[in-house]
């Protein structure tokens, strides 16, 4: 086997087809100690929602209709698709020590526990109360989500980006590219292939040709 | 190094190089020696500039450099970032090249984009060796990834091309010849061909292969046929097994909402 391949292999973790989802990333090592390579655990059901039908993103601010926390609201600091599980902000805490070692006890910290979507319901943004959701087309054509109850529409949350970077207060550096050489078209086409096409325009000039081979 | 006044205007032009907009007219000044060779400037056709035994004054490492194809005049200097991001914990760095925006360009400008990609990644490649060795964290991994896409894509568009070009000339579907063939435990498999240069029958190794299956193989092949037709069997209960529980848990809570 080539060995990019497998080095790539090494590095992606393969996960198994009955793999149980929690909330740390499967490459981790707290997930690898909850599902080692051989273990069946017992099988969750997980309702199946459409990949279109999903309305609950990161930053998007709910509220909760159930459990420790039923009737506050937050703002959704990550998505688990696979369990159909949302982690809000601060709400729906148990405490925790973190960073245990020998004698000393650690940080006594607050840590979320997911929500099932069920259980929570965006927030309108009008009146601020709990709403339910529906998937529309605006007069342009974009698909937005609406609310049913007042019918007003709720913006995707914006944001930021994992690296830092904002699109729009980008500055190029040196070895960037400058957006307008980037969208410059200069391919024609043309019925040559690749290699004839750059050895026409440097002006080599082939003349031998190679030894007879079998394909086979 | 070069000559300081053809430096400062290489240093000038470094930008045009290293993006795609290649400028025709670009303010060169050649040291002696290569002034010496008839170069054409308006294009980007790599001079084959020769050493002239003449210039005897000229010490061998100018003649050296007098055999270079390109305009760029640096050494090793290349296998290392710019001297400002030394010791720098992060070094931004733009998105990648996407398929769509390589799709516009023209094979030359993408078979010099590979260069100049492949130059970086050999940068980041020693980079990430040094970080190693001096058991540091490398700045900035996400450039290699990016790299890596980048070079990716480029070689996904060529494929393209080449493909769009072999079918409308040949009809055929696949860049390397191919055959479907049963192996000696009867499965069928894609034999991909190789290229030798001695026909099949004086290829000793070759002839040794077997594509064929024997006939006491046959009772087994009976058995895998059976295995597999079972295994669908329980891959479709199971399937059903799963959607009545779904049904029966997730129409319940709907029924109660």
């Amino acid at each position: 086997m080539r060995l990019t391949a497998l080095l790539a292999m090494a590095a992606r973790v393969k996960v198994p087809p009955d793999y149980r989802y929690g909330t740390s990333r499967p490459w981790t090592v707290g997930a690898q100690r909850m599902n080692p390579p051989g273990k069946k655990r017992r099988k969750v059901f997980v309702e199946p929602i459409q990949p279109e039908d999903w309305s609950l993103f990161k930053g998007d601010t709910v509220e909760v209709l159930a459990g420790k926390d039923s009737g506050k609201q937050g703002k959704i600091s990550q998505v688990i698709r696979a369990r159909n599980w949302v982690i809000l902000e601060g709400l729906n805490t148990h405490y925790r020590y973190i960073g245990k070692s020998g004698e000393y006890r650690g940080t006594y910290i607050a840590s979320e526990s997911p929500l099932l979507v069920r259980e929570v319901a965006l927030v309108d943004p009008s009146d601020r109360k709990p709403t339910q959701v529906e998937w529309r087309f605006t007069e342009e054509g974009e698909r937005v989500r609406v609310s049913l109850r007042s019918g007003r529409i709720l913006p995707k949350p914006v944001v930021q980006r994992r690296d830092g970077i904002v699109p729009e207060q980008w500055k190029d550096g040196p070895k960037d590219t400058s957006p307008d050489d980037a969208l410059e078209k200069t391919y024609s086409a043309s019925l040559k292939t690749f290699e004839e096409e750059i050895s026409g325009a440097t002006g080599v000039v082939e003349t031998r040709a190679g030894r007879r081979t079998f394909w086979y | 190094m070069a000559a300081t006044s053809a430096g400062r205007a290489l240093s000038l032009c470094r930008q045009f190089q290293k993006s795609l907009s290649i400028s025709t007219a670009l303010p060169l000044q050649h040291t002696n020696v290569l002034t010496s060779c008839k170069a054409q400037l308006s294009t980007f056709r790599p001079k084959f500039c020769l050493l002239h035994i003449n210039n005897m004054g000229t010490s061998l490492a100018q003649q050296c450099r007098a055999l270079h194809t390109s305009q760029w005049r640096r050494g090793l200097e290349e296998f290392f970032d710019e001297t400002p991001n030394w010791g720098e914990p992060t070094v931004k760095s733009g998105a990648p090249w996407t398929a769509k925006q390589l799709r516009t360009k023209s094979s030359e400008d993408l078979h010099k984009l590979w260069y100049v990609l492949l130059k970086e990644k050999n940068m980041l490649l020693t980079v990430e060796q040094e970080a190693k060795r001096q058991r540091v964290q490398m700045p900035s991994p996400e450039r290699l990834t990016k790299i890596e896409r980048s070079m990716k894509r480029l070689d996904t568009i060529v494929q393209e091309r080449e493909n769009a070009l072999r079918l409308l000339q040949t009809g055929q579907e696949r860049a390397r010849p191919g055959t479907w063939r049963k192996d000696f435990l009867g499965r069928t498999f894609w034999y991909r061909f190789k290229e030798y240069p001695i026909p099949w029958y004086l290829n000793r190794r070759y002839k040794r292969k077997r594509f064929f299956t024997p006939i006491f193989v046959d009772s087994f092949i009976r058995l895998r046929i059976e295995s597999h037709l079972h295994s669908k069997i329980l891959k479709k209960k199971a399937d059903l097994e799963n959607k009545r529980k779904l049904q029966e848990k997730f129409s319940k809570l709907s029924a109660t909402t």
